[in-house]
């Protein structure tokens, strides 16, 4: 059996986090292949539904990328994502996936060394959680 | 599901981006992988995709294999996203049916394993193609702009942008947050490389900006608040009180030559002194003087009666006597009285002790009281009113009441049951403290107001309250005082003889009595009244006075100068004693037996409890025996005014913040409502209580009375003070003289003798400033245009501007952590903002390069790179630092022909005429030291060079070490972000880099945008750069705020939020999460409707909507739904 490679869902917003991971690339500054990247204009337009989405079509982990508090380009959408992915953390334990599986964090336009040090940290601790339970199992 | 029709035809174009994207992605195999995908009709690969034949590929497609979608697998959208939608637009389609996949930023540079990279890009291109196959068109809608521009700081870049954007016809509004434009480089002489006087090629352009017709200038303001977008902003500016009229300002300067305060001066880097009321520089525009308010210093926020202590000893540093005894009268009529006995809480808090001692408030006010006739003030002009007052009592509270309504033009009357008016002033307070010409001095001009006074009139048998309205007397202010004296309560108290209270005791002292005074007394209690009485005793001849008090010396209330003055009179004091008996022989008193106390746990008022212990008596012989342990309210005369109400503790109850009593037409104060208390607390009583008066007099609300004009300051969290200056040196307290002690018992004759003039001047020289300006009011008095005004306050003025320019500047690093280049330490040690003041005409030398004791140097070093290219501080270089220095090291030469040391890592010199300019310098003689130093120190290598400094650095091309004297030292600083850059960023949405500069949109193609549309970066905000830079890329962008607001209109954004009316639930959740209002609920149809001006597209709705009815454009559930599930399926 070949090693798991997991594969991990980044939402980002456009204005923070989507501009580290492309600093990042302007840097040069490599991390693991398994994150795939879906841009939003804002965390907070990140539905609850596609958290679950991801998570039941065999997503390892969910990484969500905003603004630091107070930067938000719409003022506050950051602070709604933060309360969603609270509520949502306990939904996806109760389906049955380690609340580890979500990420939410704060990464800045300037910030690329950070992009990539949480995207190495977050594929690393999905390695270790192994395999979402999902992949195993049939989802109607 | 099938998409949306017409059926999807994509095309699917991959870029090799050169060798970027190409060699680590296999391009041909994402392709190939592309046309297995749904609907993708054609996929090709390709060099570059956003060159010309790159595109012709896509509009040649969209034509030929009529596509109708169309997906590039390239760059970061933020790069080449508009290109591609130009592109899709001009074939024919809508700019919509477009999606980039990010295979570059976000692949092939960060993955270096080409089969993972590929793997990876193949996921994006699918998710890209999914996605787009639910796309619909999307229109944007043109809307008219705002034609004005908004420039942020008022430097040379601001200036540029300001006079670019007025020229070509643009209303312009200038926001600068200091009192002048000019920003640093009005700070500076000369500019590299071309030497040109700064102020000579600067003061045009600030004049120009000051009397454009098209720009208005909005100085001390700053960006309070930013709504709207681009084309369209609604900008709020708060213009900080100036305290200065600019349409009356004539910039004459005379009310600077009045002002007393004297503080440090920012614009010369601290290395002068203004006025609190100043203008940063000759050529400041606008002209207009402004005033340095810092919140109200302590002692004035610490005084009771509110007294402007920093404005009268300022005055009496300045040997304005008069002046200082008006400004105190106005919160205080009795000034000598307080100048002796107040407690003086104002010192208490007084920041001076910082440094050394407290001010000696207290006795200034004595001095400045003694020092003028009071005669000899003008009588202030009293506008007259009929209304009749009463006032109950002429003590401190009570003659306060009568003179503040006075003033007012009240018809005053004072009753007094006493035959002297002063009240406890009078008869309790022994006159070697208070002597009674300066209570008749202080009280006779209070009557001379026209107050009129009787004497020997009592409440009760003499008048009632109610009797004095049915003689029309319309308000009544009772402060009758607490007179009568708490009981022992002990056997022998009430029938021996030789037992006296000490409120009796003192008032026939105070009479001119005689009391009869044995040879050994007994004081019994802790407060001022039993020391007043010990004292008092021994001046009236008892050889031995013993003061007994329950608890120890720390706990009693007495004050410090009390306790003293008593101890040096030969007063004995027994702690921890609580009385038991009076003992008599024969009626009269020969002891007072006491019981040891312990201290126990504390009572209510904090104070430990005294314990007595059993067994422990003892006797004090002794034939008088005077009690002082506190008095209370005499109430005999209240029988008759049932409708007076009391409190639990006896006073008399009246409203806390009113004074108002039971009786809607009587107030009260003083210690007949707090119980006994200090002198001045029953002026701050009279205070309100007139203030009170006066308000039910005019038939006004009661409640808290809005102070006058100088309270007005909007008050922070923490109080902002001047800073305390640093070399502040110390300076001992002045203390007046005092009576020998065997000199003050023979008479009631004043102890204490006050200052002297030399000694007042000095001592009011320490005063620190806290407030910067004192409010004093000299300027006023001195402005013939009647320009100042101190009762300003700040406004926000709300302002419609289409683009703004953001010009914020930096601000010069500090380098006092660099502590082993000694700044702060050694005086000789200067910044290069400071060096640039020593050499400006209008600076702290009028230009010439001198040491603080006014000698030339003879050899100057220059330490590049302070600061910056430092991991430890500023990574990045600061890019003028170099030629800067170059520059200072020319004007050393030339004014001084001293020999200057520069140390530098590398020199920088990429510029027009720069390296030419660093040539010359080195033909002038300039020493190169390519090598950092290591420190600056005040220890000589050579004793002939003892009180030089020592330079020590390695230079790096001989590779030894260097210890070399000098006279000077410049630190040539970094340039650091402005202070506020992350507010104001965070105000307009603009990122900031790492180091805290502003972050343009593209580094190399977009440098003066932003990723907010409509705002636009000028000069060093972006990042550090010399001035021909700044100007250059000021002008560029307000070319480009004209550029956009030229043609009339802008585009909306078509990626909004739409609500779906039939789906809508009516349930609101949107409208409380959208941050901005731009959802209203249509109550016809109960369902949430967008409001499409004011929707910025967050997708906060759609993520809230529980029925989903909520979705942003271009975002939508299906559209994202559809790329996870190509990622992960």
């Amino acid at each position: 059996m070949s090693a798991y490679e997991p594969k991990i869902i980044v939402m980002v917003c456009n204005w923070c986090t989507y501009t580290a991971a492309d600093l990042a690339g302007t840097s040069r500054l490599a991390y693991p292949a398994n994150v795939r990247l879906v841009r939003l204009m804002c965390t907070g337009m990140i539905d609850v539904k596609y958290i679950l989405k991801a998570f039941l079509d065999g997503a390892d982990g969910v990484f969500i990328g905003g603004c630091h508090p107070g930067d938000c380009h719409y003022l506050n959408g950051n602070l709604k994502a933060r309360k969603r992915v609270a509520g949502v953390r306990k939904i996806v334990e109760q389906f049955g996936f380690e609340p580890e599986r979500l990420r939410l964090q704060w990464i800045g336009a300037s910030e690329g060394p950070e992009f990539q040090k949480n995207m190495a940290e977050f594929v690393e601790a999905v390695k270790t959680l192994g395999p979402s339970p999902a992949r195993d199992a049939v989802v109607l | 599901m099938s998409p949306a029709s017409p059926i999807p035809r994509i095309g699917v174009y991959i870029c090799h981006c050169g060798m970027n994207i190409a060699p680590r992605v296999d391009v041909e195999a994402v392709a190939q992988f592309a046309r297995s995908l749904d609907h993708v009709v054609i996929a090709r690969d390709y060099k570059f995709m956003c060159s010309n034949p790159g595109q012709e590929f896509i509009t040649h497609d969209i034509r030929e294999q009529r596509l109708n979608r169309v997906v590039v697998a390239s760059c970061s959208p933020r790069m080449h996203e508009p290109t591609f939608r130009k592109a899709c637009e001009k074939a024919g389609i809508n700019p919509y049916y477009f999606q980039m996949a990010n295979i570059r930023e976000q692949v092939s540079w960060v993955t270096f394993d080409g089969q993972l990279a590929t793997a990876k890009a193949r996921d994006q291109v699918a998710a890209a193609v999914a996605r787009v196959s639910f796309h619909t068109p999307l229109y944007s809608r043109e809307v008219p702009v705002t034609k004005s521009v908004l420039v942020i700081g008022g430097g040379i870049a601001g200036m540029q942008a300001a006079i670019t954007a007025a020229e070509a016809g643009y209303d312009v509004h200038v926001v600068e947050r200091e009192p002048s434009i000019g920003g640093h480089m009005a700070k500076f002489d000369k500019t590299f490389p071309s030497l040109d006087c700064a102020a000579c090629i600067m003061t045009p352009k600030m004049v120009d900006v000051g009397q454009h017709e098209k720009i208005r200038l909005h100085t001390c303001s700053e960006i309070a608040s930013v709504e709207g977008f681009v084309g369209n902003f609604r900008i709020g500016i708060r213009h900080r009180a100036r305290y200065v009229d600019a349409a009356a300002c004539t910039g004459c300067g005379l009310c600077a030559e009045a002002c007393p305060v004297v503080v440090s001066n920012r614009f010369d880097e601290g290395l002068s002194r203004r006025k609190a009321i100043y203008r940063s520089f000759p050529q400041a525009v606008p002209i207009t003087f402004c005033i340095d308010k810092k919140d109200r210093a302590p002692c004035v926020g610490a005084c009771p009666a509110g007294i402007n202590v920093q404005g009268y000893v300022q005055l009496i540093g300045q040997g304005k006597y008069r002046e200082a005894l008006s400004l105190i009268l106005e919160k205080l009529p009795l000034p000598g009285v307080l100048g002796r006995v107040c407690p003086h809480p104002c010192e208490t808090v007084c920041r001076r002790a910082e440094v050394d001692q407290p001010i000696a408030i207290c006795d200034l006010k004595r001095f400045v009281a003694d020092q003028v006739d009071l005669e000899s003030l003008p009588a202030p002009e009293i506008a007259e009113r009929a209304e009749k007052v009463a006032v109950i009592g002429s003590g401190p509270a009570g003659l306060t009441v009568a003179h503040d309504l006075r003033l007012k033009g009240y018809q005053v009357t004072l009753f007094e049951a006493q035959d002297r008016l002063g009240g406890m002033l009078r008869v309790g307070i022994p006159d070697y403290r208070l002597p009674q010409g300066i209570l008749d001095r202080e009280i006779g001009r209070i009557l001379r107001l026209g107050v009129e006074a009787r004497t020997g009139v009592r409440l009760g048998p003499d008048v009632t309250l109610h009797g004095l309205k049915a003689q029309g007397f319309a308000a009544v202010f009772l402060g009758i005082g607490a007179h009568a004296s708490l009981k022992l309560g002990i056997p022998g108290e009430e029938n021996a003889t030789g037992v006296v209270d000490a409120v009796r005791f003192l008032r026939e002292v105070n009479s001119g009595g005689q009391p009869p005074v044995g040879a050994r007394v007994a004081v019994i209690g802790g407060g001022n009244v039993a020391v007043d009485a010990a004292r008092a005793a021994r001046r009236l001849g008892a050889r031995r006075v013993t003061l007994v008090y329950r608890r120890s010396a720390a706990e009693m209330p007495a004050y410090p100068e009390e306790i003293k003055g008593a101890e040096e009179e030969g007063v004995e004091f027994v702690y921890m004693a609580a009385p038991l008996r009076i003992q008599s022989q024969n009626g009269a008193a020969c002891g007072l037996t006491c019981l040891r106390t312990q201290l126990g746990a504390a009572d209510e008022s904090g104070r430990r409890r005294p314990v007595p212990v059993a067994g422990s008596d003892f006797t004090i012989d002794c034939d008088t025996v005077i009690p002082a342990i506190g008095q209370r309210i005499d109430r005999s005369w209240a029988e008759n005014e049932p409708a007076l109400a009391w409190s639990a503790s006896q006073l008399i109850a009246a409203d806390a913040r009113t004074l108002q009593t039971s009786l809607p037409f009587v107030f009260a104060g003083g210690d007949a409502v707090s119980g006994p208390a200090t002198v001045i607390a029953a002026v701050a009583a009279g205070h309100r209580a007139a203030e009170s008066m006066h308000r039910f007099l005019q038939e006004l609300a009661l409640t808290s009375a809005a102070e006058g004009p100088l309270a007005a300051r909007p008050k922070e969290d923490q109080p902002h003070w001047l800073d305390i200056p640093p070399d502040t040196a110390p300076a001992p307290r002045q203390h007046g003289g005092v009576l020998e002690p065997g000199r003050r018992l023979s008479s009631f004759a004043e102890a204490a003798l006050g200052l002297a003039e030399a000694q007042a001047r000095a001592e009011a020289s320490r005063c620190l400033n806290c407030g910067a300006c004192c409010e004093c009011q000299e300027c006023v008095r001195a402005c013939e245009v009647k320009a100042v005004n101190h009762a300003m306050t700040d406004t926000v003025e709300q302002v419609e501007v289409g683009a703004v320019v953001v010009a914020t500047g930096f601000k010069a690093f500090d380098p006092t952590p660099l502590a082993q280049y000694g700044y702060g330490i050694f005086p000789e040690i200067y910044t290069s903002l400071e060096f640039e003041r020593l050499n400006n005409a209008t600076g702290p030398t009028s230009g010439k390069i001198l040491m603080k004791d006014g000698r030339t140097p003879r050899r100057v070093a220059i330490v590049h790179c302070v600061g910056s290219r430092d991991a430890r501080h500023r990574k990045y270089c600061s890019r003028v630092c170099c030629m800067y220095s170059m520059k200072f090291a020319h004007l050393v030469r030339e004014k001084t022909g001293a020999e200057v040391w520069e140390f530098y890592i590398d020199i920088r010199s990429p510029g027009k005429l720069y390296e030419e300019f660093y040539n010359r310098v080195q033909e002038e003689g300039v020493h190169l030291v390519r090598g950092k130093v290591a420190e600056v120190t005040d220890i000589p290598e050579r004793p002939e060079d003892a009180g030089r400094l020592t330079v020590v650095a390695e230079n790096t091309l001989t590779r030894r070490t260097l210890r070399l004297p000098v006279d000077m030292v410049v630190l040539s600083v970094a340039l650091e972000p402005a202070a506020g850059a992350e507010d104001l960023g965070k105000l307009l949405g603009l990122q900031r880099d790492r180091d805290g500069w502003f972050n343009e949109l593209h580094v190399k193609l977009a440098p003066v945008k932003t990723a907010t549309s409509g705002i636009f970066l000028a000069g060093c905000c972006q990042g550090p750069k010399d001035i021909p830079d700044t100007v250059a890329q000021a002008s560029a962008a307000a070319g480009e705020a004209v550029a956009l607001l030229a043609k009339g209109t802008v585009r909306t954004r078509a990626e909004i939020s739409v609500i779906d009316p039939d789906l809508c639930s009516g349930c609101r959740s949107c409208l409380d999460v959208c941050p901005y209002s731009a959802i209203r609920f249509d109550e016809g149809r109960a369902v949430a409707v967008v409001n499409e001006a004011l929707c910025q597209g967050c997708g906060s709705c759609a993520a809230t909507c529980p029925s989903s009815s909520a979705s942003v454009k271009h975002f939508t559930d299906r559209q994202l739904m559809e790329e996870l599930e190509a990622i992960l399926l």
